[in-house]
């Protein structure tokens, strides 16, 4: 049997063509099959290596097998003669008797092919299966999708795959996505790419058949309490919390409900920005019992006179914009940092400091990187010198950290800085809910989409050391003394007003 | 001290009395302003926090709440409010301010559109120059416009002059002085308050202030006045230096405090020719009751006896002639252009009494001697002889040419220009020059 294929491999190794694609055939199935193995016995353990045996060998044995036919053709222009001179030649005049079932040379053919479109099959369905890993998406573009990698791997969706967000189910999104992948791989190649990427806005998957596979409206009921931790510029980098009692509520009809209620069921809300960036709002409008849309139109110079280039209608990323790939602003991620005890708070005037240290412009990430580690080491050097003699373990650890910091948010490679992708949940300046929700956007009575405080959450403390500011009794000497009252009532009556 | 303590305790009654007339929804309203405003105007929210307003529970709607009446009111996340405060609005709680301020010439300073500065703007200039220029410190008419987000029209609003003319009929702006949304007494009494209006080359009195010795003793002392002491009376809580506040309008041990500011201005500086002040006497009175605070009263009169003369040189020697001169030109249709200041001669009279002669009478009233002579008589006299006088000459008019010619060769004040230089120079020598001017001293 083995000398039998030796035979036949001998015979289609005609030409230099030949030899070349028998060599390339035969060693890539034979190192697939071995790291395959290896894999399986757990000696391979890198993701790395799936590029490898599930792209590269096996595009080699197709290429080899391509090689073959193309050998023999140049053999037969070259000589001159025949293809069955050719086959009795090179395979001896017994290999092409007729027989039962067909000669021996096309039972050989026969049987090596259904070997190969077998083991193809097998391999293209590991191969599909391992271009929808995360592994796949963050890695294989490493340069360009590093980014995103690092991002989508800190989030709260680090464990769904990136094509159940990005790729849809059937043929025609895998066609289509791999056809996009081809652009991607041509972009990188010739360098196309814009830097930094555009956000993907357009071509993302309808929220519908993604986020609401696990998150479907239904669940966004009732309020719910968010603390958000910061930490002052003092030299104790003194805590203060910012507790919302969230109304998340999808709401049923329309006017009622709370945040969700823009994408519930019942509810259509629509929109055009400028550019279609999703950030300056041209108008929006929401759909009325009637069938018609009732129209608020910003009066900002920015948006007036601006064309629609489409309409979108809102689902969950048109909010949750950055619900995976979260880029940090530097004094959220140092109080982050602070919170979970990695960045220590003792030193002085650590938060202030940290932030000096990472949002400073730096020309690169070598720069950035010894920048950091400078400015700690002189700042407590030049205003706490014993402490910095002291405490050089938590110095550096207070570098290390900072360090990750930037690098896991700014990527100068791809025109990546601090608030490049700018997150459009709640409201840093006049972002996020505030793209509608303010006095400029106005319907044909100059009524304005309301922007109170209130309609979106109850404020139960807002950057003060006690959680529960609001809760406790109204200091009457204080001149916030009716904003405390009003916040007091507001949440107990919200909260009331919620039930059935 | 008894009577600052009376202010304070009427502006506690004023006050209280405001929260009782209160209904028991305010707090619900004011509440909700100051949640969102803190996040979406915090500046504003801090300045207000650390201010006396904050101190007395005075919040944003208690100013900037409004009556359906109100030409200017509108409904704002539930409330009815009004941008603008107006004079009368401040009034609630400050009525002995508000009166003060509606007598004096400041809350007049919006009626100009009358004036040859309102002309000029509008025809030399244009309207938005006359806009952002003159009215945003003399004040402009605000309008109503029902499509504006806050019902004031955008052509009219912002603005903060101190004598604009407000929809409910109220003239003026607190904040003009008062600095929204901190209205820091310390703000208020420093220079830079005033020196929004106050320079430049038609009335330096900044730069005068700057120049003089008061201002030079307030920019060493500055941090040691107690500027932002509730109480603040020369002589008693400071002493270093005046400010513009001090002598204008602020308390001395014997005057109160006074929002007129023209309280203790006896000579009308700004017009072409200057003229004693009605009831100048008490004025010059109230003034010198500062100035003898910190100098004898020797001294003071010494300096009213320079100053009076000063003025009168400039009445007389220049504006008057200079005024006459226009009178003829004007009286004898003698010009080309039938519009005003379409002709140059118009121009140079205007600089004359408008710019340089007000320099030098604002240089010598706050003891300016730059401004006095260089900036001020020295171009007076300049422009006069070679500006002034070859344009009249030029339109060769036989009556205005004998008053020149009778001006030149008549007037002592004028003589020198025809007189040997050596001849002037000996006169100097002996006096006789001064003795012309003798009569400006009386």
């Amino acid at each position: 049997m083995f000398g039998r294929y030796l035979n036949f491999v001998r015979g289609v190794a005609t030409n230099w063509w030949g030899r070349l694609g028998v060599i390339l055939t035969t060693s890539s199935f034979v190192c697939m099959v071995v790291m395959e193995l290896a894999r399986l016995v757990g000696l391979i353990t890198s993701s790395y290596a799936g590029l490898v045996s599930y792209m590269v060998f096996p595009a080699l044995f197709i290429l080899g097998l391509l090689l073959i036919p193309i050998g023999w053709r140049r053999l037969r222009k070259q000589t001159g003669k025949s293809s069955r001179e050719l086959r009795e030649s090179k395979f001896g005049k017994e290999f092409g008797v007729a027989s039962f079932g067909g000669s021996r040379l096309f039972r050989t053919v026969a049987v090596l092919s259904v070997v190969n479109i077998v083991f193809l099959l097998i391999v293209s369905s590991r191969m599909f299966a391992f271009m929808d890993t995360a592994e796949f998406c963050g890695t294989a573009c490493h340069s360009v999708m590093n980014p995103e990698w690092v991002t989508y791997q800190q989030s709260p969706h680090a464990r769904v795959d990136c094509v159940q967000c990005h790729v849809g189910e059937g043929a025609e999104a895998l066609v289509d996505s791999k056809l996009n992948g081809l652009w991607q791989i041509a972009s990188v190649t010739f360098d196309l790419l814009e830097r930094p990427i555009p956000t993907p806005v357009h071509q993302l998957r309808p929220a519908r058949q993604t986020c609401e596979k696990c998150h479907w409206p239904d669940k966004f009921y009732g309020h719910r309490l968010k603390t958000i931790t910061r930490y002052g510029h003092d030299s104790a980098s003194i805590r203060l919390y910012t507790t919302l009692s969230l109304k998340v509520d999808a709401g049923t009809i329309q006017r009622r409900g709370g945040i969700h209620w823009h994408i519930a069921q019942e509810n259509e809300v629509r929109y055009a920005s400028v550019e279609d960036k999703r950030e300056k709002i041209i108008w929006a409008e929401v759909l009325r019992p009637d069938g018609s849309y009732h129209r608020y139109t910003s009066t900002d110079d920015a948006a007036i006179g601006r064309d629609a280039l489409s309409v979108r209608t809102m689902d969950c990323v048109d909010c949750h914009n950055r619900a995976t790939h979260i880029y940090e602003l530097p004094d959220r991620a140092i109080d982050d940092r602070i919170q979970k005890g990695v960045l220590d708070r003792s030193l002085p005037f650590l938060k202030r400091e940290a932030l000096h240290a990472v949002s400073a412009g730096y020309v690169s990430r070598e720069a950035a990187m010894e920048g950091i580690a400078n400015h700690i080491h002189g700042f407590y050097q030049r205003h706490y010198p014993d402490l910095a003699r002291s405490r050089v373990m938590t110095l550096d650890s207070v570098i290390t950290v900072l360090q990750g910091i930037y690098n896991r948010n700014i990527h100068p490679g791809m025109k990546i800085e601090w608030r490049t992708y700018p997150s459009h949940i709640g409201h840093v300046g006049e972002g996020g809910c505030f793209r509608c929700h303010n006095p400029r956007m106005v319907d044909e009575n100059r009524s304005a989409i309301s922007s109170d405080c209130a309609l979106c959450h109850s404020m139960l403390s807002n950057g003060h050391d006690d959680p529960f500011q609001y809760l406790r009794p109204a200091d009457t000497l204080s001149p916030d003394y009716q904003m405390h009252l009003y916040l007091q009532q507001e949440f107990m009556t919200s909260s009331k007003s919620n039930g059935p | 001290m008894k009577h600052i303590t009376g202010v304070v305790l009427l502006m506690l009654t004023f006050a209280l009395l405001a929260h009782a007339d209160s209904n028991p929804t305010d707090a619900q309203v004011s509440g909700k302003c100051m949640t969102c405003h803190k996040e979406k105007s915090a500046g504003l929210y801090q300045q207000w926090f650390m201010s006396a307003h904050a101190m007395h529970k005075v919040t944003c709607i208690d100013c900037h709440g409004a009556r359906q009446e109100d030409k200017d009111a509108f409904m704002h996340e539930g409330g009815l409010i009004a941008t603008l405060v107006t004079p009368k609005d401040c009034g609630a709680c400050h009525p002995k301010e508000q009166t003060e301020v509606e007598n004096s010439y400041h809350a007049h300073a919006g009626e100009i559109l009358e004036s040859a500065d309102a002309y000029l703007a509008h025809v030399a200039g244009g309207e938005p120059v006359a806009i952002m220029g003159c009215e945003s410190c003399h004040g402009g008419k605000v309008e109503i416009d029902h499509n504006s987000p806050n019902r004031l029209s955008p052509k009219s609003w912002p603005n903060a002059g101190i004598g604009r003319l407000n929809p409910d009929g109220s003239k003026g702006s607190c904040n003009a002085c008062h600095t929204r949304h901190s209205f820091s007494v310390a703000q208020a009494r420093k220079p830079e308050a005033c020196s929004k209006c106050h320079l430049g080359p038609d009335h330096p009195q900044k730069e005068v202030y700057e120049e003089s010795k008061h201002g030079n003793a307030y920019y060493t002392h500055m941090d040691e006045m107690s500027i932002d002491s509730d109480r603040w009376i020369v002589g008693v809580d400071y002493f270093e230096a005046p400010t513009c506040a001090t002598c204008h309008m602020s308390a001395t041990i014997g005057t109160p405090v006074t929002h007129d500011v023209g309280r203790r201005i006896s000579w009308t500086l700004r017009p072409p020719v200057s003229k004693f002040k009605d009831d100048w006497e008490t004025k010059r009175a109230d003034m010198k009751a500062v100035c003898n605070t910190c100098h004898s009263s020797t001294f003071a009169d010494g300096h009213y006896y320079q100053l009076d003369a000063l003025v009168k040189l400039y009445n007389e020697k220049f504006a008057k002639p200079a005024t006459e001169i226009m009178r003829i030109v004007k009286e004898r249709n003698l010009l080309e252009s039938p519009a005003s200041f379409g002709n140059k001669i118009e121009w140079v009279y205007w600089e004359l009494w408008h710019h340089e002669g007000r320099r030098a009478r604002h240089g010598a009233a706050m003891m300016g001697p730059d401004y006095t002579w260089w900036h001020g008589i020295y171009d007076v006299a300049q422009h006069f002889y070679f500006k002034l006088l070859p344009e009249a000459r030029k339109i060769n008019d036989p009556e205005l040419n004998a008053y020149i010619d009778g001006l030149i060769t008549d007037d002592p004040m004028h003589a020198w220009l025809s007189t040997p230089t050596g001849e002037l120079k000996e006169k100097i020598r002996s006096g006789e020059i001064q003795e012309i001017y003798k009569a400006l001293f009386e």
